[in-house]
Formats: C-alpha cells, sequence, structure tokens
C-alpha cells in the first residue's frame, strides 16, 4: 500500500536539513510519495525506515528492456492503472512481424518498407521499434538465415519467434544483444529457458490462462530466469481486455510477483492494436505492415503515454477559423488549452472568420503567463515572425487580449508595422468586440 | 498455480437511457435503443454483465455538406442529396441509431428556417424507423430557434435534441421536456464541466434518464488523450457512486476523425501516410476504438466501412470468452 | 523624424511639451498632476481616465469606457498615444477615504499575561552613573561607560555606532555623569553577539516610563502599525493607510513590474510605502504625544514583495520561473540604513518569508493564530489577494498560495469598493420577486458594494435562482432587475435614485465570473493542499481566518458559494489582522521572534503551478457551491428546500 506524504515524513529525521535538495523533510516526503526521487538522497534515514520505505517503493512490473545496436525498446515499470492517476511511462514498442518462409526478396523488401518508414507528429519523428522474426517454416537453418538477412538490413531490436531449434540456430547471431525470445510454453520452456539464459535474451511466456502464465512464469524464474514477458491468449477482444487487465491489477493491486511482468500482444488489424496501446500492452507486434496503420498507431501510442500531470497545451501557430480571408481579423492568444478553446470556441460559434495567432506561452492561461514573463511582446513578435503572418494577411492589425493592455507599446516597438488593438478581456466579448470594432 | 483475479465492487452504475419511442409508446420508431447501465469498467464482464452493447449512429446532414471530405460525399453518392434518402442508405450500412446534423444555410446560402429543419426532420424519420438524434448547426441563437421547431415536429418520438452547452441549454432542456425529448450534453473535454452542465440541466427538472453526455474527444493526434482520460475519469465516478455522472457517453469520432488532415487531404502529404481512404478510415475507426475503450456508449461515425468494422469490434468486446 | 507637442491642461498655466508618440499618462506625469493608476497603467481599471477637449489622440485601449464617451472625448491617459497638440481637463478624483474602519476601531490586544521584559525582551534600558573624569582619570568617555555597563549592568562588551558615538560626550556632561541608555540586548540571526547601544539620554528616565518599539504589517493593499510600550508590552495606538504603492498598480505582479522597469521606479516604490509607514507612525506618535525619533524598534511583516520593495531589492525574480525570492531571512538592519523615520540606530527587523508568494505576514500570522502548537489539524486562510493558505499542526505546516485576484475587497468589481462609509455590506433577496433589500455601512445612501455585501449578493442571487450554479443569469425570470447592460447581463442592486453616485449599483456577468474565481482559486488552494500531504478536509478541527478582512466574513454565506469548506460553524474563527499580531509578539519577546524564524524555516511550501491538480480542483470549484455537490451537504439540502417552495419557470 503506497504510504501519503505525511506518513512518509513520521519515518524521516524531520531535521530539514536540506541536504537531499529539498527545503524541508515534508517536502522530500511529498516527492517519495509521487515517486519522484529516490529514498537514497537522504543521508540520515534510520535503517528501520529504511525498510518499511523499501517495501512500498519496489516496482510492481518489472522492467524488460530489449537491446540492439545502442537501441532499446522498454516495458514494465508502469505504476497505474489508468492514466489520469499518474502517467503511462514506457510506450509499448511496436514490432513488425516477418516470416522466415518469405524469399530473400520479400523479406528484403518488407525490411526495406520499413527501414524507411518515419513520420513527423508535432516534431516528433515516429519510426517502428523493431522485427519479428517468425520461424514460420520449422526449420532452424532457415530461420537464422533469415534473421541474418534481418540483421544486414535492420539494426533494430528484435523478437525471435521459434522453438528450440530455431533459437539454437539463431541466436548466436545476436551475440551482445537482448532480444526476446519464444513463446516458451509448457511443453518446451525448459530447453527455451536454458537458451534465453545463455544468450541473456528475454523469454517471451505463452500461456492460455492466468493460471498457467502464472505457474510457467514461476517455474521459469526457478531456472534463474528474470526477464519475462507474458503473452495471454485469448480468443476475442474482450477476452484479451480481461486478461491484461487481470495482469496489470494483480500487479498493481495485490503486488502479485509471478505476473509482475510486461505483457505482449499480437496485433492482426488496427482494431487490435489500439486495444494494446490503450490497454496495458507492453510489445506488440504487428501481423503487417502498412503505413496507414503504423502512422496512426504511433500517434495514437504518443498521445496515450503523454504526461497528463502536464499543463494541456495545444500546438502553438495559426488556426484558421471559420475559413479567414487575408482581409479578416488577427487574434492573439497563449496555447494554454483551455484559453485556446474558449477563444476559438467562441470565435466559431460567432460564425467570424478570424485568423487566431496561438503564441508558446508554454501552457499557461494568458494573466498567468503574463505575470510570470511567459506571454510578453517578444514572444507574440517572435511568433509573428515565426509563422510568417504578414504573408498571410493583407492588413496589419492584430487584436491583444484585454488583460494584457499594458503590453500594447512594447508590441507596437517589436512590431512596428501593426497597428495594435486591444480587445477584449474575456473570450466571450469576443464576438461583439469583432463586430464593432473591426 | 490458480490465480485469484482483482474484481471490483462498485456502489453505483450508470443509466439506462432510452432513444425512441415505437407506436405503442407514443413514436412511429420501428424499436428503441437503450443505452447505458453498466455497473463496471468497459467490457468487465466478469464484474457486471453489460445489460446493453455499445451503439454505433451514422451521420447525416440535412442537405449535401459543403465542407466534408470528398471521401465521403463519394462513398455517400446521390444520397447526400436528400436526407430521407441519406437516413435510409445509413440505416442499410448498419447504423443502429441516426444522426441528423442541421446546416446553418440552405444551399442557396439563406439560413435554414425552422419550417426546414422540422421538414427534414419529419422526412428523416417517415424513411427509417431507427430512433434519431438532431444536432442543431452549434449557435446559439439557431439551434434555440431550429429545435424547437424540432422537437415540436418530432412530438413523442423521443428523440435527442443536441446541443446543451454550459451557455446556451435552457431552451433546448424547455423544449425537450415539453416534448418528451432526450437532450446531449457538450462540454469541452473537462471532467467538471461535464459534470456541471449535467446538474444545471437537470436542475431545470429534465430527469436523468433523458441526458446523454457529449465531453468532447479530440481525434487521434488532435487530442484523444484528454477525451480518453476525461471519459476514464467520469465512468469511474458514476461506478463511484456520484449520480450526476452516471449518465451514458455519447462521442462524435466520425466528425473528430473528419475533420483531421490526415483524412481531409489526399494530396501534397507524405508518403509514409500511406493510401488516403484506407488511412481516413483508420482514423475514423481508431479513434471510435479508443473512446469505446474508455466507456463510450454511442459512437456516431461518418463511413459506412468505419461503421462495419467499428460494429465487428463491439461484437468482439461483448464476448467474454 | 521625431516632432513635439504641447499639452495643456485645463486649470494649469504651463502646458508641457513631450515628444511624439508619448502616453497622455507620461504627459499628465509631467505636468505634476497625481492620477490615480490603480491598474498599475495597464488599462484594466478605467480609472485614468481624462477629457481630450481638442487635438489629435490614438487610443490603444478604450476598455472601461462606453462609447459615450469615448465620443465626449474621454481617453485612458495609460493607453492614449499623444498626435498632436492637446487641450485636457482632468477630471476631479475623487479622494480615497482616509479614515479605515481597521482606524476607528481599534482590535483589542493586550499583551499575554505572563510578559515579563526583563526576561523576555531584548530592549533594555539601564540608568548609569559613572564617576567623572578628572586629571588623575582621564580615561576616554566611551571607556567609562563600557566600565559603567560592565559594573552596574553585567554587560562586558557592548558594540556601539558612530552616531551614538557623536552623543556620547554631550549626553554625559548635560546628565552630570548620569546617563540613561538603551540597549539592544541579543538578535536572532547573532544570538552571541555583544548588545548594540542604541540610545544614550542625559539624566534618568523612570523606570515605568514607556520605551517604545513599533510593530508594522506593510499589506499590499493597506499599511498598519502599532505603537508599543515594551515596558507594559501594551498596544498604546493603531494606525493603517492605504498603501500609496497601490498608484502603481493593485496586485503584487504589477507592483514588480513596475519597479523592475527602471531604478528610479524601484526607489519611487520604495519612498511610496515608506512614506506610507511615516504617515501612520506620525499618527500614531501622535496620538501619545512622542515623536518618532523616541522609537528604539520595529519589527515589520508583510508579503516577501513588500518586503523586497520596501528594502529596495530587486524583486523581479519573484514573478519569473521558478519564483524565487532574493532572500526570505532578512538580517537585521538598522533604521538609518533602511530610511525607516525611528530612531536611527534603533534595529529594524524584518520577520522571515518561507517562499515568492508566502512571505512574514503568514509566518506572522501562523505564530499569533497559536497553530504551531495545537494537537489537532488546523487551517489557516489568508483570504486576501494572494489567497495564502496553511495547514499543519505542531508537528508539521504546508503552505501554498494561490492568486485570488482583489475581487473580494472590492477591486475589480465594476460597483466594489473597500468596506467604507456607503458600501452596501449586506444583501437579501426575496426568492418570489428577486427583489433585493441591503444594509449599508453608516445608514447612508450606498456607493458602492464591499467585499461582504459580494458575497452576501453572490450567495442570495444563487440561492435564489437569480443565478445558475454556474455563475449565468436566468433571464427567464420575471424583473426588471436583470437586464443586458452595457457590460452584457447584469443584476441591479439599487436604482439610480436610492443611491449616493446617481447611477444603477449592478452586478455584471463578468463580476460574477471575478468572484467566482476568486473563491474557487482559494477553495481549490486548501483541498489541493489538503490532498498533495494526504489529509482529508473534514480531518481539519479549527479554520482560522486572517486578513483584514476576515472580520467582514459571514460564514453562512461563504459557506453557500462554497469559498469556505461546509462545516460546522463553531470550528471557524476570526482573527484580524494575525500578521500586525505576529510582528506585536516577535516584538515583544525574544521566544517569539525565535519560533517565528523556526516556523519559516519548517514550513513546506507546494507550488501550486507545478502540476493539473489545482487547475482541476479550481475548475471543480468554479460552480456555486461547488460541482462535488457533496462537499457541501448543507447546502445542497438547503436548496432543495428552496426549489421545493418555489416553482418558477425555467428557474
Amino acid at each position: 500500500m503506497a504510504l501519503s506524504g505525511i506518513q512518509i515524513y513520521k519515518l524521516l529525521p524531520q531535521t530539514n536539513c536540506k541536504e537531499c535538495g529539498f527545503p524541508t523533510c515534508l517536502a522530500f516526503a511529498m516527492k517519495l510519495a509521487a515517486k519522484q526521487v529516490e529514498l537514497a538522497s537522504c543521508p540520515y534515514v534510520s535503517e528501520a525506515s529504511k525498510a518499511q520505505l523499501a517495501e512500498s517503493s519496489a516496482p510492481p512490473i518489472r522492467l524488460v528492456s530489449l537491446k540492439a545496436d545502442g537501441r532499446e525498446v522498454k516495458a514494465g515499470n508502469e505504476v497505474v492503472l489508468f492514466r489520469h492517476e499518474k502517467t503511462f511511462y514506457n510506450k509499448p514498442g511496436v514490432f513488425v512481424k516477418l516470416a522466415d518462409s518469405l524469399s530473400e526478396a520479400e523479406l528484403q523488401a518488407a525490411l526495406k518498407a520499413v527501414e524507411a518508414f518515419h513520420v513527423n507528429y508535432v516534431g516528433i519523428d515516429l519510426s517502428l521499434d523493431g522485427f519479428a522474426v517468425e520461424n514460420v517454416s520449422g526449420d532452424g537453418a532457415r530461420f537464422a538465415a533469415a534473421v541474418k538477412t534481418v540483421r544486414a538490413h535492420s539494426k533494430r531490436p528484435l523478437i525471435l519467434l521459434a522453438g528450440e531449434a530455431g533459437l539454437a540456430a539463431a541466436l548466436p547471431l545476436l551475440a551482445g544483444e537482448t532480444p526476446l525470445v519464444g513463446p516458451a510454453t509448457d511443453g518446451n520452456w525448459q530447453a527455451l529457458a536454458a537458451l534465453a539464459k545463455e544468450h541473456k535474451a528475454a523469454l517471451l511466456v505463452q500461456g492460455e490462462s492466468l493460471d498457467a502464465l502464472a505457474e510457467l512464469s514461476e517455474k521459469i524464474k526457478g531456472a534463474g530466469l528474470e526477464d519475462l514477458v507474458l503473452q495471454p491468449v485469448a480468443a476475442t477482444l474482450a477476452g484479451k481486455l480481461a486478461l491484461n487487465t487481470h495482469i496489470r491489477r494483480l500487479a498493481l493491486k495485490k503486488n502479485f510477483r509471478p505476473l509482475g511482468f510486461p505483457t505482449l500482444a499480437v496485433a492482426g488489424s488496427a482494431e487490435e492494436a489500439v486495444q494494446a496501446v490503450t490497454k496495458y500492452a507492453g510489445f506488440i507486434i504487428l501481423e503487417r505492415f502498412a503505413p496507414e496503420l503504423a502512422y496512426p498507431l504511433l500517434v495514437l501510442r504518443e498521445n496515450i503515454y503523454t504526461d497528463p500531470q502536464k499543463p494541456i497545451q495545444v500546438q502553438p501557430g495559426v488556426y484558421e477559423i471559420n475559413n479567414p480571408k487575408p482581409t479578416d481579423p488577427v487574434l492573439v492568444t497563449t496555447n494554454f488549452s483551455i484559453t485556446y478553446f474558449s477563444v476559438a470556441n467562441e470565435v466559431e460559434s460567432s460564425g467570424l472568420p478570424a485568423w487566431l495567432v496561438v503564441v508558446d506561452a508554454e501552457g499557461m492561461s494568458v494573466l498567468t503567463a503574463w505575470a510570470a514573463g511567459k506571454f510578453d511582446a517578444e514572444r507574440i513578435a517572435k511568433s509573428f515572425r515565426t509563422f510568417n503572418m504578414a504573408d498571410k494577411v493583407s492588413h496589419k492589425r492584430l487584436v491583444l487580449p484585454g488583460h494584457v493592455a499594458v503590453l500594447s507599446g512594447e508590441l507596437e516597438a517589436e512590431l512596428p508595422d501593426w497597428e495594435i488593438r486591444v480587445g477584449p478581456r474575456e473570450a466571450v466579448d469576443l464576438p461583439k468586440f469583432m463586430k464593432q470594432a473591426l | 498455480m490458480p490465480v485469484e483475479i482483482v474484481k471490483d465492487k462498485w456502489p453505483g452504475s450508470v443509466r439506462q437511457v432510452t432513444l425512441g419511442a415505437t407506436a405503442a409508446e407514443g413514436g412511429t420508431r420501428s424499436h428503441t435503443v437503450t443505452v447505458g447501465g453498466e455497473a463496471s469498467l468497459p467490457f468487465m464482464h466478469f464484474e457486471a454483465p453489460m445489460p446493453n452493447r455499445p451503439r454505433v449512429a451514422i451521420e447525416i446532414k440535412d442537405r449535401r455538406p459543403d465542407d466534408w471530405s470528398p471521401l465521403l460525399l463519394e462513398v455517400w453518392g446521390a444520397a447526400a442529396d436528400n436526407p430521407a434518402e441519406w437516413a435510409k442508405a445509413a440505416e442499410q450500412a448498419g447504423a443502429d441509431l441516426i444522426v441528423l446534423a442541421l446546416s446553418l444555410t440552405k444551399a442557396d446560402g439563406s439560413p435554414t428556417q425552422a419550417a426546414d429543419a422540422a421538414a427534414s426532420v419529419k422526412a428523416v424519420l417517415g424513411a427509417t424507423g431507427l430512433p434519431l438524434i438532431v444536432f442543431g448547426p452549434g449557435q446559439a441563437e439557431a439551434d434555440n430557434e431550429l429545435l424547437v421547431a424540432v422537437a415540436e415536429a418530432a412530438k413523442g418520438e423521443r428523440i435527442a435534441l443536441g446541443i446543451c452547452e454550459d451557455k446556451n441549454y435552457r431552451t433546448i432542456v424547455a423544449t425537450a421536456m415539453a416534448n418528451g425529448h432526450l437532450v446531449t450534453a457538450r462540454t469541452p473535454m473537462d471532467v467538471n464541466l461535464a459534470k456541471q452542465l449535467n446538474i444545471l440541466i437537470s436542475d431545470m427538472g429534465l430527469p436523468l434518464d433523458r441526458i446523454l453526455m457529449d465531453p468532447t474527444t479530440g481525434a487521434l493526434g488532435y487530442g484523444i488523450e484528454y477525451g480518453f482520460s476525461v471519459m476514464e475519469r467520469l465512468r469511474l465516478a458514476a461506478l463511484q457512486g456520484d449520480n450526476m455522472t452516471q449518465l451514458p457517453m455519447l462521442v462524435t469520432p466520425g466528425f473528430e476523425a473528419w475533420k483531421t488532415k490526415e483524412s481531409k487531404v489526399g494530396e501534397g502529404v507524405p508518403a509514409d501516410w500511406g493510401n488516403w481512404l484506407q488511412r481516413a478510415i483508420n482514423w475514423e475507426v481508431m479513434t471510435a476504438v479508443t473512446l469505446l475503450e474508455s466507456g463510450a456508449d454511442i459512437v456516431v461515425l461518418r463511413h459506412p466501412e468505419s461503421v462495419a468494422r467499428v460494429k465487428a469490434v463491439i461484437d468482439g468486446l461483448m464476448q467474454p470468452a | 523624424m521625431a516632432h513635439t507637442f504641447t499639452v495643456t491642461f485645463d486649470g494649469f498655466p504651463e502646458p508641457v511639451r513631450v515628444p511624439s508618440g508619448s502616453l497622455l499618462s507620461d504627459a499628465v506625469r509631467l505636468a505634476g498632476i497625481e492620477l490615480q493608476q490603480p491598474c498599475g497603467g495597464q488599462g484594466r481599471c478605467g480609472r485614468c481616465a481624462v477629457l481630450v477637449q481638442s487635438g489629435a489622440v490614438r487610443r490603444r485601449s478604450s476598455l472601461r469606457l462606453s462609447a459615450e464617451d469615448v465620443a465626449a472625448g474621454y481617453a485612458l491617459a495609460c493607453q492614449t498615444v499623444i498626435e498632436g497638440d492637446l487641450q485636457v481637463h482632468v477630471p476631479p478624483q475623487e479622494k480615497i477615504e482616509r479614515r479605515l474602519t481597521t482606524d476607528r476601531t481599534a482590535v483589542e490586544v493586550s499583551p499575554p499575561a505572563d510578559y515579563d521584559p526583563a526576561t523576555v525582551q531584548p530592549l533594555r534600558r539601564y540608568t548609569l552613573t559613572l564617576s567623572p573624569p578628572s586629571m588623575d582619570d582621564q580615561t576616554d568617555d566611551w571607556a567609562r561607560l563600557q566600565t559603567a555597563l560592565r559594573q552596574q549592568a553585567g554587560l562586558s562588551e557592548v558594540k556601539v555606532s558612530l552616531p551614538v558615538l557623536r552623543r556620547i560626550g554631550q549626553a554625559l556632561r548635560d546628565g552630570d555623569w548620569t546617563v540613561t541608555v538603551t540597549l539592544d540586548m541579543k538578535t536572532w540571526d547573532c544570538p552571541g553577539c555583544p548588545a548594540a547601544l542604541i540610545d544614550i539620554q542625559p539624566g534618568v528616565i523612570p523606570a515605568g516610563d514607556p520605551l517604545w518599539g513599533v510593530a508594522i504589517d506593510i499589506g499590499t493593499t493597506t499599511v498598519t502599525l502599532w505603537l508599543v510600550d515594551l515596558i507594559t508590552g501594551k498596544v498604546q495606538a493603531q494606525a493603517s493607510e492605504y498603501n500609496q504603492q497601490i498608484n502603481r498598480g493593485e496586485d503584487v505582479i504589477s507592483r514588480i513590474i513596475y519597479a523592475s522597469k527602471s531604478p528610479e521606479n524601484g526607489e519611487e516604490m520604495q519612498r511610496l510605502v515608506l512614506d506610507t509607514i511615516h504617515d501612520v507612525l506620525k499618527r500614531a506618535c501622535g496620538r501619545v504625544g512622542i515623536q518618532p525619533e523616541q522609537v528604539m524598534k520595529a519589527v515589520i511583516a508583510g508579503n516577501s514583495t513588500m518586503m523586497h520593495l520596501l528594502l529596495g531589492i530587486p524583486a523581479a525574480s519573484i514573478r519569473l520561473s521558478p519564483f524565487v525570492t532574493a532572500v526570505n531571512h532578512v538580517p537585521t538592519l538598522s533604521a538609518s540604513e533602511v530610511g525607516l523615520g525611528i530612531h536611527p540606530n534603533a534595529t529594524v527587523d524584518c520577520l522571515p518569508g518561507v517562499a515568492s508568494y508566502v512571505g512574514a505576514d503568514i509566518t506572522a500570522g501562523v505564530y499569533a493564530s497559536g497553530m504551531e502548537t495545537a494537537q489537532g489539524i488546523t487551517l489557516f486562510l489568508d483570504v486576501g489577494t494572494n489567497g495564502e493558505t496553511v495547514l499543519g499542526t505542531r508537528d508539521w505546516l504546508v503552505t501554498c498560495a494561490c492568486s485570488a485576484g482583489p475581487a473580494f475587497e472590492g477591486a475589480g468589481v465594476r460597483y466594489g469598493m473597500r468596506a467604507t462609509r456607503g458600501a452596501i455590506e449586506e444583501v437579501w433577496i426575496n426568492a418570489e420577486t428577486a427583489e433585493p433589500t441591503y444594509r449599508v455601512i453608516g445608514g447612508v445612501k450606498p456607493s458602492g458594494i464591499c467585499g461582504s455585501g459580494l458575497i452576501s449578493l453572490l450567495a442570495e442571487m444563487f440561492m435564489t435562482g437569480v443565478i445558475d450554479k454556474a455563475g449565468h443569469y436566468n433571464t427567464h425570470l420575471n424583473t426588471p432587475r436583470i437586464r443586458e447592460g452595457e457590460h452584457g447581463l447584469e443584476y441591479v442592486v439599487a436604482w439610480a435614485d436610492e443611491t449616493y453616485c446617481g447611477r444603477d449599483i449592478a452586478i455584471t456577468h463578468v463580476d460574477v465570473d471575478n468572484l467566482l474565481r476568486a473563491k474557487a482559486a482559494i477553495y481549490a488552494g486548501f483541498t489541493v493542499m489538503s490532498e498533495s500531504v494526504g489529509v482529508p478536509l473534514d480531518a481539519v478541527e479549527q479554520v482560522l481566518i486572517g486578513g483584514s478582512f476576515g472580520k467582514y466574513i459571514n460564514v453562512e454565506k461563504a459557506v453557500q458559494i462554497g469559498l469556505l469548506p461546509d462545516m460546522p460553524w463553531e470550528r471557524f474563527q476570526f482573527l484580524g489582522n494575525t500578521s500586525v499580531k505576529g510582528a506585536y509578539f516577535a516584538l515583544l519577546d525574544q521566544r517569539a521572534r525565535q519560533r517565528i524564524h523556526e516556523i519559516a524555516a519548517r514550513m513546506t511550501y507546494i507550488e501550486l503551478s507545478a502540476d493539473n491538480s489545482f487547475y482541476d480542483a479550481f475548475m471543480s470549484a468554479m460552480f456555486l457551491p461547488h460541482t462535488d455537490y457533496r462537499r457541501f451537504p448543507t447546502i445542497a439540502a438547503a436548496l432543495e428546500e428552496t426549489t421545493k417552495n418555489l416553482s418558477r419557470p425555467g428557474s
């Protein structure tokens, strides 16, 4: 059970020595409760307290990291069931499945398509994380050849879906890497565990039920393997959702160690991939690569794994409301989402066209940003230059929020060609202002 | 190794809301549609059975829309010129419900009149037996004027009138009360605002089982994470016993997805965006599925292929094993 | 190419010349005309409106002016650019009523029952008799005095300053080698240091004669001073005055921005607050018939911004992320260093703050409130512009500040005013007719509405359905009092013929929004704080309310609007100005001073802007009484009762 700030505070020395970097022991305790600092930062905490606090801070879901050539794909260490409670930390890695039954040419074409794929989403360069090579042929040599081809064209981390023969043939090719291998089942787990151990690979554990999964993971742990990934198998979306939910709940709420591992989902469709991203998969294998699926999927993953504790921001830029023409007015506001939405909604529902310049004020409202020096003449002027506002409109008149009328003088100096008009303080008065004053 | 699963026990549940009225109930619908009633988080069938499956509505307009993607206009073809035809086509495409979104102006640019709106609604009601949801054009004055006429024209049909917002809800609620209809309450992606509007509407005397809430979601890539979390929080609050959040959620992934650049634009975009039509449909489907996972009771869609795919997803989510 | 223009002010013979592009307010200042700018020249308050009788101007903003005003030639001096020669008329300013209510009715304070100056008062007075010098004993005056201090007062080491050295010889001789000295024995920041000789007077001062000190609270709005006899511990005079800095901005942010613009502005802000202090000092001293120079010590409390501005320390970093002060624990200073017009050697002790927005006014208040010794959980609220709150017990204290704005002090509201004569202080609304009745301070015709009146009005409008729970006016009510005004929908509290100003007194939808925001910020502040330490609000055993505003709050109404938590009324207690009270205790008792130091060091400041939880709590509180109505069970029950008795369309 997680301890509150006050409960942790009572276990600390209460000397306010500041050596941990926080002004008081209570401030440090609250950071500990929020899992934002390590207890080790306190040089004076007693051994007894340390033991008590350690229990409440061990990660309930093991962090498993797949590595190759300096790239790393991590899963695990999650602490919540719902992202709003804190955040989801490790984005599920998306791997494209490649069958070793493909011809060399087909394999190369598929590899090249995935390797070349990258999209830009709000300034973030998105690409896929790796490949899952499957031993469809059942032939160890052919599997090793396929893995060799993959390695010749890609440096991304790998998942090897194969039995003992395939893995024994392919794993030596991946020295120095941490691939994920398996799946280990009731029938083959001993051999696979031995191979995974020998080649320092993470092992995928498959089971038809929670009971089977837990039993198998315990056995494999007993064989000395720590880095496991669970692959719950169910026939329907509802079944998959239930199993993934059970595993996450047991780990977080009951600290149930046999299921305290990230999970893997195999997605045959966009729909299945969506459920995997939103509901707890640690790794996702895409049965097929298609850019029109990969792009929205990677975007969804960015969205769901955004830290919800950060102020809600909209992208700074020029927003066109009701199809404005070059003669229509130019309004200015900040990129705090609520501020943006209230302005945009008022204007949108008034039917009046306008250009809305959203300035990067670090996600603060107009007054807060002004008070903190994040919404000043310099920033506004910079936005106008960056967004080339002068080229978008045929006039040079901008409307400043009434709350920052004080900036009009400085803004005149920063944007000497522009006429600065002071608008109303509240968004609700904007349509009236636009009708009367513009 | 026997594993004891964790089951949440919730004191609260979502209200059941019924749309439409059959002849026996004073309307003309061939059947009614009931949503809500969940006593657990979405699709946790092992905790409590879901009495009603989430429903798919198709959005149609009262005339050929000016600003819809050409992909949509192409697929609906000539039906988009006539709301009655469009409604029939939507029913054939598998809609559980019809959303009729009224335009602010007529094709000639003159404002849509109350009589026009009433006529459109009557035409749609005549063309399909599905329960109906009617959205105003989204401007306070026009909404109030048109929806009052719509409510009167559809008296007894138990349609849902939208959209109530915190600055404009009184007239719509009053006419819904007078004519036996429902309302949808839309708020901008905030748990508190959603709850506040429900309180304001219920303070006017409209029973809670006649309100659908639309917390606004954003599309995939355009703020869906806020919508997703707001919906999860609203549903958790409902299950925890907060009766002002115990309302079914209606969301509009079709509207959200089809206004994104990814769906609207087919040329001059990066090659890695892939096939335009498939991308646009994926965008709509994936937005919808994300919202189903967070508790949507009604998803309003636009493309018939999306409807088929989302209905298949709902089938899968309603089959426990 | 720079032009200059001539501006002539009505009633002032000398025109002024200004370069083109100057603001009208620059010209006003150049002409030596004092113009009020409570918003700090931001074009927000509309109080610097002047009448341009002729000439070309460009109005950047005409917020707060009606279309008719503009047509008549009115312009906001701070927002109007001079573009030609002008003839301008400056309308007479309404003078701020000088005498505040706090000044008329002095707060009853008595010194602690066990006050013993001989043990706890660091300021001491000794009468010393020295052996006169002779040809045999040519010891210098200071060494002679030191000997006497050692032999007669037991002080082996005493430090002296140059101004006192200059006076020693004369005092010894005038008193015929008998003098009375005043020493400051110990300061908090140097407990091992020798005592400081503050003053030397010829002859004997009887032991029972008063020894004067002052406790000062520098508020953003009001400066309060208590003149204290340190021998008896009694407060002998109290005086309050508006902080003259108010003309340069109503809130601390505006003042920091103003002060940061130039060194001259910084100096001006320092001078304005010193002028204010000297004003109240003179008045207090006058009442007991002494000179300010007879005051031997000052202890000062105030928020961090006020402290920085008083000391001329640049305050810009306070408002900029990551929001740090230049100093929280100010070392002891002398009155001459600070420029404070009491005895030049007197120690000036500025009490310590915690953070940028939790200053010495709060640490002093926490001490004065007694919460730092309480076993149970106490919530301490300072219901003011900065909305500071403290939660804790004797074991732990957490604090936060939320920008509530000045609405509850009557500012930022169209017909808002301070709690003086002519202010509507309480309102009742008839639930059937929506007709109000009101009570005015002084029983005269109303000029405006003060903070308590606004709380009362908001509560009544809400409880009677004039506004809905979101604060929107119910236009479906059949009453002429809800109408579309110049600034949108409003409710008329008093018709023009009932009022002193001869205009309708109304509360607009923007006013309602401002009040909602203020109450939501304060409520959200303490709820987030309680959640962040894991203490539920209903565990709070007492709620202490400080600030000069505190004594006006009507608990019932404040709970109805969701400003205060819904709990039994006996848990609320009003303490008045706890800041000056804390300074007073620190002035009397060095142990109190030490405790305040410790409080400042152990208070944990929570930065509310660090994550979303404050915003979420704020949105939740932006509703009447609150979105989570289960937090306000008694209000929910009362509402049910009201609606049951009413059958009204659309309500």
